[in-house]
């Protein structure tokens, strides 16, 4: 990048940011004079603050002044920050209260600033989906030329992580996009099925180079799609238990089935997920935690301080049975295991 | 013999009503309006209740299909002078669709278009579904106005719910106007909370219905008597939707909000109404 085109891209940053923070006149607004900003919705505020706040303005009133801007052909103002104290006075004026409300009018924001905006408000969503900061995010590539996650998430209040999966969402094809625009929420795609497919998608595609050939990226994704449709996919973040189990194979052969599996999974639609991959990696999980067991067991007995102990006898049987039982475990382990006389008959 | 008699005087006795139904509700798509119908829907019921019941009848504010359109083009029309005073081009306004291709908004949309000649005009058309192109059209535009388009809104949750899913994509400033010719209160308290006008014509309130629980129209042994009635066709759906117990009729369907003793029960059978909904039929 030339150094000019860097110093533009600074002053467009900086110009977007600074949109985002105006100076204005301060009036004193009706209720009916407000209009909450549309990006925000309604299912955002959580009751309990919300009824405090209320209970505040009902005895004290407005005493911060929300921020507006006038939209122009309907004689109102758009909130640009206080939209939970618009909401409690719209309340109490519901409830019989004549009030007004200090607002800070401002010019409207551009384009950008009014993204950045946006950002700020999905940052509070508990349950946020991905599409609309994606799509917007693309704006502000597109706008302001900048690219990089890192100073992306500076100007935009994001962060990386989220950056990095709008980015992939933006990846996939429109068509695919758009299946997690549909209105109808019995037929849409949730976009943390686009991110979590994503490095399943990868996988298959490098190492099942004649899966890809015959029917390519989209005929894979496709059919993963469809899976989900069927209702295959219980979850989308049991996508990760594929790359779990490609990752925690030791050696080729284990790889080799993996794959093999991973090829089924793909081009038979009514293989589910865990059905397909648990058993690869659930011993993983298994191994993984008795290690941590071992580790805290370990790290607890020496907390203990027990070497001079004078009541000793019960520790002496229960670290006896210990030992007896991890000495079979271990030959058992180690391939040498003899029969469990315990079990033996059962 | 006696009995014919009887029924004959009967039917003159309410003829002058069905005359004036027949008339007045000319040209209601999904069954037309004959005499025949309106005489044989009355009958359906007692004798004794037939009073109140063609009271109810002519309480119904219809529109026909001219009535609808001049309602809706006008309204846009003055909307749209507005909207040029306040420097809103028409090439910035954006017509939102709402429901599928043949929905009522699909088809107020078309009046618009081809009476008002919005689309010659420079304006846009969206389906409130392409929410891409909500997305993209907002984002080229920066500024401007959104107009719904239907012909009633009874409760407003449907209008919400459209509203708030695709309201995340619009980017910039946009005014937002819904356009439509009848509003009950309950929707455009709705649509006032989300900062969202009303274009309209007629403010829809529960006085004015009847059968509603707030209303005093009827005296309280008639209103009592005919929400029996509606109870007896459909226990729960007595009064449409929500209790909501509109009273408004428009030529291509009836509102699903509308009591059920106007509409009839699914299948019109055992009961018949003189507005069925193309759903009933």
């Amino acid at each position: 990048m030339s150094p000019n085109t860097q110093a533009d891209q600074s002053k467009n940053v900086e110009k977007a940011v600074a949109a985002v923070v105006p100076q204005g006149t301060l009036q004193r607004l009706k209720v009916s004079q407000i209009k909450p900003n549309p990006n925000n919705p309604r299912m955002l505020f959580d009751r309990l603050p919300l009824n405090d706040l209320k209970e505040n303005i009902r005895l004290h009133g407005v005493l911060v002044p929300i921020t507006v801007y006038e939209v122009k052909g309907q004689k109102k103002y758009a909130i640009l920050d206080g939209e939970r104290r618009y909401r409690c006075c719209l309340e109490l004026e519901n409830e019989g209260l004549e009030i007004t409300i200090p607002a800070n009018i401002v010019d409207p924001p551009d384009k950008i600033a009014g993204i950045l905006y946006m950002f700020s408000i999905h940052n509070f969503r508990e349950q946020w989906e991905l599409m609309p900061t994606a799509l917007s995010l693309q704006t502000v590539i597109a706008e302001l030329g900048e690219d990089d996650t890192s100073r992306l998430s500076k100007i935009t209040g994001l962060s990386e992580p989220q950056i990095e999966r709008c980015k992939l969402l933006l990846d996939y094809p429109k068509r695919y996009q758009d299946l997690s625009l549909e209105p109808n929420p019995a037929l849409r795609i949730p976009s943390n099925f686009w991110t979590e497919a994503y490095p399943v998608i990868n996988l298959a595609e490098e190492e099942l180079p004649n899966l890809a050939k015959k029917i390519g990226r989209d005929g894979i994704t496709d059919n993963l799609v469809e899976k989900y449709r069927a209702k295959k996919i219980k979850s989308v973040i049991h996508f990760r238990r594929i790359i779990e189990a490609y990752e925690v194979a030791e050696d080729k052969k284990e790889k080799k089935r993996v794959i093999d599996r991973l090829a089924d999974y793909v081009t038979n639609i009514d293989l589910e997920t865990r059905k397909a991959f648990d058993e690869f990696v659930v011993d993983n999980r298994r191994v993984q935690g008795s290690i941590k067991a071992c580790d805290d067991f370990v790290s607890l007995l020496k907390r203990s301080k027990l070497d001079h102990v004078l009541e000793k006898e019960e520790l002496i049987v229960a670290l006896r049975n210990v030992r007896d039982h991890v000495e079979k475990l271990l030959l058992k382990l180690e391939g040498s295991d003899y029969p469990d006389p315990e079990t033996e008959n059962e | 013999m006696q009995l014919t008699l009887k029924k004959l005087l009967n039917t003159i006795k309410y003829l002058r009503h069905c005359l004036w139904a027949y008339y007045h509700f000319t040209g209601y798509k999904p069954q037309p309006i004959t005499i025949k119908r309106v005489i044989k829907w009355l009958t359906q019921f007692d004798e004794k209740d037939r009073r109140i019941i063609v009271k109810l009848l002519e309480s119904v504010t219809y529109y026909s299909e001219k009535e609808t359109e001049s309602t809706i083009v006008n309204l846009n029309a003055r909307l749209l002078e507005r909207l040029e005073k306040a420097g809103i081009p028409l090439k910035k306004i954006i017509y939102i669709q709402l429901h599928d291709p043949g929905s009522s908004s699909a088809v107020m949309l078309n009046m618009l278009r081809d009476r008002g000649l919005i689309e010659r005009k420079g304006c846009h058309f969206i389906d409130s579904k392409n929410i891409r192109e909500i997305h993209e059209k907002t984002s080229k535009l920066e500024e401007g106005a959104i107009i719904y388009v239907d012909d009633f809104a009874a409760s407003g949750n449907q209008f919400t719910e459209t509203r708030d899913y695709f309201a995340q994509y619009i980017i910039g400033n946009f005014s937002e106007f819904f356009l439509l010719p009848v509003i009950c209160e309950e929707a455009h308290y709705q649509l006032s909370k989300l900062g969202v006008e009303a274009v309209t014509r007629t403010i829809h309130s529960k006085a004015d219905r009847p059968l509603h629980q707030h209303s005093s129209l009827f005296d309280k042994a008639s209103k009592d008597r005919l929400i029996d009635i509606c109870t007896q066709i459909d226990k729960k759906g007595a009064l449409g939707y929500k209790g909501l117990a509109t009273m408004v009729v428009f030529y291509r369907n009836s509102p699903n909000t509308l009591p059920v003793i106007l509409r009839g029960c699914v299948k019109q059978n055992p009961w018949f109404g003189v507005f069925p909904r193309t759903t009933d039929l």
